[in-house]
Parts: structure tokens; sequence; C-alpha cells
């Protein structure tokens, strides 16, 4: 994307200033993003991302800048120009740039910015009708996609010259349902580190009347009861939990001040000896998944916590040289206007040996949370809460009626502790992960869980 | 190229490329922002961007593209994108670009002074507000963040009918966070100042405040689930206002994602209920003479006395219900088509103090902070379920602070049950402002009862 010397004479100028480390990021991305309502589309819109990000590191001092104009001219005056406040005492040398060529892990079939738009508008259409067809109540079906294709270029003085082309395309489908006096809607989004041919290995029709099934389901469902009580969160997107709960908590960014509840934690048991947690960033065509992080660092896959053991920290190159350790090819950034640091790809528990059958059979009362809605989380205070999209009352080990309007919330390593039981049935999910190096995708996952007891947000009071 | 060789050769080659008329929209923005720790900086940021978004009318509907590489080659690339993004549309998404209005009113939003600030001023100010954090408190054991910033953006609106409008705005935006310790309890407690008159920022009055947050917070607990009187504090109120402010827009309306159809001019909330939609508020967060089509703004009551004045229109929405746009009609970001958005929101102020409320209420909950709106909340159906902590009221005062505990109701049924409303005022930096508000019953989850 820069010639060769372009990156080497910014790299050089950048350490002139002192800087024991400078780093140079390019990055082009093309979106496109199409929504539907109702069969109709209503919004259809392109843009081209371009510019370039430029980092120091003074010891663990970083200076990051960003620009849109990338002439050598220019990288090298924002490099000076925000520089002139924190000055290195040594000047550090270069060494030879080594141009590292990515695995092609993640092959693309069918590119989706060089198709044309109307093809790409067909199974949105398909989709809207299946979840309209469903019922009479459902009033509104909302579709989209959007395929975001990315190239990077990573450089830094230490000889990374590392080049990603990084394809993604996801579908989105919301179904509200409406009765005279109430709405409730129910959305879904899978999508991967692929191209058009997400639609021919999703059903996408099928997710449509899923979620119209779930809208309906929920329109007429009670009032979750509140308080505390065994939860059984099911496989997929259940994963948000170990997410929100206990992977934010491990990034390295919390981590290295010491604002995370698992800081200095390394080797003891924070969880039940059940779990068994995985960060993979090289899952071929995850949603998560890249070649290299974007610190030009291999992606790999990292054993955070191994039956109740945490094992690893998810770490960047900055916080590495805080903490003493070894960059773990999870840095990551939405755009060049972000510094990258430490974040999750896919993240899972692993799977257990419990039937899902039997995890239901032996809860004599409690919540079944089928699909996971967001949530966040306070590193500092392990505080967490998310929202159940769709919940049923276990009673006497059997699945009964439907509840609405349910949270759960907790503390993160608290709850790590009382999962009792974890099913065979893994499965990942896809979502957006927003935190400080802005919104990235990642994946969750899990198998079905129960959790012994936790705080249960609704609006009935429990008889 | 610089920007206006750009635009001219984008808006020549568009109408030449078969565009019946186009717009340029352009960006531009120069940040600064500076993160202590420790009593050092721990990182440090500079940047300028700008990006071009594109509008334009093509096969009787709209197209749009956006670009942040200003090269000949984006220019027919801008245009290819806009015209086979036009070609998937239907005709009624299309949004009719007009000559400049009469008048636009001017609004204060930018302060020189502050683009005159050195990196080394705003670097100490910044250090005083961390020092400040860490001995606000005796409780306080580290910073979760301390971060200063600044912002300055100049927009430009030009379209073929001869508008061509421009606006400058800049604000400095301080955030301390700070973690509070006793024993195996830990609290963060945070607090902001956002503004564009360096004077008036108090650096140690920012940190402090986030310091006795969070130590107030130490020793919480759960308390039983039930149905209790409560007060939510203002910062509580704006977050549940700007979370579904949504319900106010006619596009969300005349596509069924809000209950609010046929409701103009019929009661909707408490009578001491009035919801201002206030532009042209000097120094606002949110202040804009003209929003993102180039409509002029203008203060408008969304609900007066309870009583639902209007929906906030774009000028497409407000052309499907025959009424002319409220200058509503924002973009969520650069590259994004118009949508509708609010600007500084306001439920308006009430006249009792927050104390009184409490001594009001006697006994029940201040709900001092919520978090999960991003999931916890159902823009369509208004229903919410939030994290929360606050302070459990006893005798008309504080008793203890309360953790671990959900709070439940429905955004609609909420505006309907406001029974008192306090005389302070939290604006959100994103521009919505409430005060405290009184609510006889709302659903709590906590611990067994």
């Amino acid at each position: 994307m820069l010639k060769q010397s372009t990156i080497l004479h910014t790299i050089e100028a950048a350490l002139q200033t002192g800087a024991d480390f400078a780093e140079l990021y390019v990055e082009q991305t093309k979106s496109n993003r199409l929504s539907m309502l109702n069969g109709k589309i209503d919004t259809a819109a392109t843009s081209l991302d371009y510019g370039a990000g430029l980092r120091l590191f003074f010891g663990n001092r970083m200076i990051y800048a960003y620009t849109n104009d990338t002439t050598e001219q220019h990288l090298i005056q924002l490099a000076r120009e925000t520089a002139a406040t924190i000055k290195g005492n040594r000047l550090h040398g270069m060494a030879p740039l080594q141009k590292a060529v990515p695995q092609s892990m993640h092959p693309i079939y069918i590119d989706p910015d060089g198709m044309a738009k109307k093809r790409k508008a067909e199974p949105l259409a398909s989709a809207c009708a299946a979840a309209l067809a469903f019922d009479s109540r459902i009033l509104q079906a909302r579709s989209g996609f959007l395929d975001v294709t990315k190239d990077v270029l990573v450089a830094n003085s230490e000889g990374i010259w590392a080049e990603d082309h990084r394809v993604r395309s996801r579908f989105t489908i919301e179904a509200v349902a409406s009765s005279a006096t109430e709405k409730q809607s129910s959305h879904f989004g899978p999508g991967g580190s692929v191209g058009f041919e997400l639609f021919s290995q999703i059903d996408a029709d099928a997710i449509a009347k899923k979620a119209a099934r779930i809208a309906l389901t929920m329109l007429d469902a009670k009032p979750c009861p509140a308080g505390r009580m065994p939860v059984v969160i099911d496989n997929g997107f259940g994963g948000v939990i170990f997410h929100e709960a206990c992977g934010h908590g491990l990034e390295a960014t919390a981590v290295a001040r010491n604002a995370s509840v698992f800081s200095d934690m390394l080797g003891k048991q924070i969880a039940s000896p059940l779990v068994t947690a995985i960060d993979d960033g090289t899952i071929p065509n995850a949603w998560g998944s890249a070649s290299f992080d974007d610190e030009g660092t291999p992606t790999r896959r990292n054993i955070l916590i191994e039956n109740g053991i945490l094992r690893s920290y998810l770490v960047d190159r900055l916080n590495a040289r805080k903490m003493g350790t070894d960059v773990t090819g999870n840095a990551r950034r939405e755009n060049y206007r972000f510094a990258p640091t430490s974040r999750m790809t896919n993240t899972f528990l692993a799977a257990g040996n419990s039937t899902p059958q039997s995890i239901i059979a032996d809860t004599p009362y409690g919540l079944y949370a089928k699909q996971m809605g967001g949530g966040s989380v306070d590193p500092a205070t392990g505080s967490f809460n998310f929202a159940v999209l769709e919940a049923y009352l276990i009673r006497n080990g059997e699945i009964c009626e439907p509840l609405r309007g349910a949270t759960l919330i907790g503390k993160g390593h608290e709850v790590l502790l009382q999962i009792d039981r974890v099913g065979n049935n893994l499965k990942r999910a896809q979502g957006m992960c927003g935190s400080s190096s802005g919104s990235i995708p990642t994946d969750v996952g899990q198998p079905m869980i129960r959790v012994q007891e936790m705080t249960v947000g609704g609006r009935e009071q429990r008889k | 190229m610089n920007e206006t060789e750009f635009e001219k050769m984008l808006m020549e080659k568009a109408l030449a490329a078969g565009f019946l008329d186009c717009e340029i929209y352009y960006q531009k923005s120069r940040t600064f922002g500076v993160t202590i720790l420790e009593g050092e900086v721990s990182d440090y940021e500079n940047s300028d961007v700008q990006g071009v978004c594109f509008r334009g009318t093509y096969a009787d509907t709209t197209g749009y593209a956006y670009t942040e590489r200003l090269t000949a080659h984006d220019v027919d690339w801008l245009i290819q994108e806009a015209m086979e993004n036009a070609m998937l549309l239907s005709s009624e998404e299309r949004e009719i670009l007009f000559p400049p209005e009469d008048s636009y009113p001017l609004v204060y939003t930018e302060n020189p002074s502050l683009e005159r600030l050195t990196p080394e001023e705003k670097i100490h100010a910044a250090k005083k507000m961390e020092i400040a954090a860490l001995h606000g408190a005796k409780e306080i054991v580290s910073m979760d963040y301390c971060r200063l910033s600044t912002v300055c953006s100049e927009t430009a609106i030009v379209n073929s009918y001869g508008l061509c409008l421009h606006h400058r705005k800049n604000h400095m935006l301080a955030y301390v966070c700070a973690i509070a310790k006793d024993g195996s309890d830990i609290k963060t407690g945070s607090h902001f100042w956002k503004g564009n008159r360096f004077a008036d920022f108090d650096p140690i009055a920012t940190g402090k405040k986030a310091a006795e947050i969070a130590a107030s917070r130490l020793g919480a607990k759960s308390i039983p689930a039930g149905n209790y009187a409560a007060i939510l504090d203002g910062n509580v109120m704006a977050d549940l206002l700007r979370t579904f402010c949504g319900i106010f827009f006619a596009e969300n309306v005349q596509k069924g994602f809000s209950l609010l159809a046929n409701k103009t001019g019929k009661k909707i909330a408490a009578p001491l209920v009035t919801i201002e939609d206030l532009p042209l508020l000097e120094n606002g967060y949110a202040s804009a003479p003209f929003d993102s089509e180039g409509v002029a703004c203008r203060n408008k009551a969304v609900i007066k006395d309870g009583v639902l004045q209007t929906l906030l229109y774009n000028r497409k929405t407000a052309a499907k219900d025959g009424v002319a746009s409220t200058g509503n009609g924002f973009k969520p970001s650069v590259y994004a088509p118009v949508q509708t958005s609010v600007t500084n929101f306001y439920l308006q102020r009430g006249t009792v103090s927050q104390t009184q409320l409490l001594e009001d209420m006697w006994e029940g909950l201040l709900i001092m902070d919520i978090t999960g709106l991003h999931a916890g909340a159902n823009a369509v159906s208004g229903d919410f379920s939030l994290s929360a902590e606050g302070l459990w009221i006893a005798e008309g005062k504080p008793s203890y602070p309360v953790e671990q505990i959900t709070i439940s109701d429905n955004f609609y049924t909420l505006l309907e049950k406001i029974s008192a409303i306090g005389n302070d005022l939290y604006v959100t930096p994103s521009g919505v402002g409430a005060p405290s508000v009184y609510l006889p019953t709302l659903a709590v989850s906590g611990q067994e009862a």
C-alpha cells in the first residue's frame, strides 16, 4: 500500500525523536452496507476508510498519531510534532524490514466487494419474506448484509513487515412481533471471515423464521421473576457471559495496570475445575480470525484457563513490556484511528461431558437462558450484566413457560467458580466487541452451562 | 489534491455522469488526547482526519458513498458506488436536495482560545486531575483511567443548488475514573468535564468528585427483590432518555418501531413532564446551527406538560407526514446516510432539591448508576432491565450503598409514573439532560427475600 522507501523513511524519522520503538500501520477498508425493511432496501451505503497510524514507544510510554494524509512528508512531520512533548534520551537503530507473507488461512471464494450489489439484495429479500410469512403478527422484518474488505500493512523498527487482506461478511435479521399493545423483537447476526459464500454456509431463511418464532414467543411471555436462582445458559451466544465476566478482565490493558480482578492470578484457581477457556485467532474463516494481529504478530491459539487454573492473559506489545511477558497475538484495533491493544479474537469455553438434556433434567427450579443478548462489564470490579432475549422457567427438570425481560447480573470471578455443569455441545456465535481500541469483530462461544446461583432481574416478584 | 479541488471535480463529474443534483458533506477534525498514569504521560495522541460523503439524485432516488482518500481516482469510484447504491433503493427513499434557507441561526460552539492551549498546559491539567482523584478519598488505591482530550471539527455542506454552509466547533473532554478498595471490596467512580472554556475547568474538583463517588460505593450490599419507591438520579434518567429518545423519531413511528403513532397532541406522560430539544443552547454539548441536511435548527418542546407536541423529523420523514422538517436530520457519523437525532435533549427541571425528594420519599432507593443499556433496553417495546447501584434511603436520608440489583420497567410507563422532578440537572457528554425523578414504584431484583 505504501512504497518500502516511505515506510522505511517514516520509521527512521520517528526513531530520530529518541523513541525506542516505532510502528507504522496503514489501512484501506471498503465497506458495503445494505439494509432492507419488509422487502424494500432503505439503506445502501459504501465507504472507503483510508489512513495511517504511527506509534512510538518511549519505555512504557506511548505516542500515537493518525492521519489520512499518507505522504512521506506529512507522516514524518506528524511524528516529529507528536513527539515534541516526550523526548527519548538515546537514539535507537532500525532493524532491516523482513516482509512476511501471510498464509492463506482464511480463503475467500466469492469476493463481496467485487460483485454486483443487486445480487447481494436477493437473500435479504428472501429472509424478510420468510420472517413476515411466519405469522401474521410479524409486522416488521429487517434484514441486512455488511461486507468489509480491509487491507492492512504493519511495519516496525524491529523489522516486522506484515500485510494482511481481511474480508468479512455478516448477515443480520430482526423480526418484530406486534400485538395490540406490545412489540417484541428478536435478532440474529451470523458472519465470518468469508465472502458472499456465507449464504451457502447458513440458511438465512431458517434464521429469519427462528427470529420470528422467538419474537412471537416473547410477545406471549410473562415477565421474568426476580431473585437468585440457578441459571442454565445455552450454547453459542451464551458465551457472551464468559466474554464479559472473564475475557475483558484477562486483557493486558486492564491487567498491566492492576485494574482487573484477575491481576496477579496466573497459576491460581479462578474458575470451577470444569472450566477450560480458549482464545483462538487462527480458526479458519472465523469472524474474529486474522493471519496477523494489528501489530504484525501471527495470531495463535491461547489457552486462558485450563481446568479452572488461569494460564494466560491476552497480551499486546506495550503491555508485554509493562508485564515483562510475551505477546500473544491479540493486539487489535477497529481501524487506524485507534492504537492497538490486547483484545479477544474467538473466545470460548471448551466442551465438557454433560448432555444438555441431563443438565436441564438435573435442575429442579431455575432460569433457562436460551438466547443471550449483549452485556457489559467493569473489569476493575468484575461486575457484569447481560440481557436474556429468550428465556424459560425450569421447573422439576423441565423447560416450562417463556419469560421476558430477564437480565443476569453478577461478578465475573464469583460466577466462574459457580459453574457446576458444562455441556458437550460447543458452538460459537458472532458479535461486535467495544472497548478502548474501538469496535471489533469477535466470536463468543460455549456449550450449555449451568451456574449454581445468579441474580436474575425481572419485573415480576417471585411467588 | 486538496479538498476544494476534490469537491469541484466531484460535483462536475457527478452531474456530467447523470446525477440530477448532488451534495458534498465534508468533515475535518483535529484531536489531541493524553492519558496520565501515576503522574506520567502513559499515552499521547494526535490526529488530523477528513472525509467526504457524497449524495445525489439518480434514478429517481438518492445514492450515497463516502471516502477518506481524496484522489482523482476516488472521484470516479465515489460516483460509481453512489450510482449503484441509488439503483438499489426504492424511490420512496429519495431525499430532496434544496437551495439554502433565507437565514440560519448563530450558535456559539467554538472558542478559539481553546486552540491556543499548549500540549504542556493540557498535560499539566490532566496530571492535577489525577492527583486530586488519588487523594480525593482515603480509600482510593489506584486509577482506572485519567484522560484529557480536545477535538476541533469543521463541517461543510455544499450542493448543486447553491447551498454552502460551514460550521466549526471545539471542546475539551476530561474524564477520570478512580478505584477504591476496602479489603476485597473494590469499586470504581468516574466523573467528567466537557466544555470549551478552559477557565471553567476545575481539574481538582473533577478528580475529587470521581474519588468521592468510588469511595461512597464501598460496603454496598444487595437488597431483597421487591417493588420499591425510587428516585432516579439525573444521570440515570438522562441515560434512559438518551437510550429511548428514538421513540420520538418520525422515522421509527412511520416504520412501526415506536409506539407513538397517532399520539401527537395526546397525553403520553405525567403532567409535570416537559421535554425539549434545544439545538440553539449556547455552549450546549450538541448545539448546531443546521442539521446534516442543511436545515436550520430551532428549539422546540417535544412533550409539554405531559402532551406530545411533535415528533422529530428530517426532510424525508417530514415529507411523508406532510409537515416541515424539525431540523433533526443528523448523520450518526460522517459516512452514514442522514437519519434522525436529538441535539441538546432535556427533561425540564422541577422546583424541589434532590434532598427534599429523598425526604418526601422517606424510605426507598436512590438509583445512582445503571449499566447494560446497550443490551438490557428494548428500544421498540420500551422495556428495560438493567444492572443498578445506589443508596438505600431510610427516614429520608442515605443509609447504606446498594449493589448487585437490577431495576426493570418500561420507558413509556415510566414517563407516566413520574410523580416529582428535582431542580438538579445532569447532562451526558452527548447532550442529553435530566434532573432527578421520583417514581412511586420500581421493580427491583436482588438477593433472595
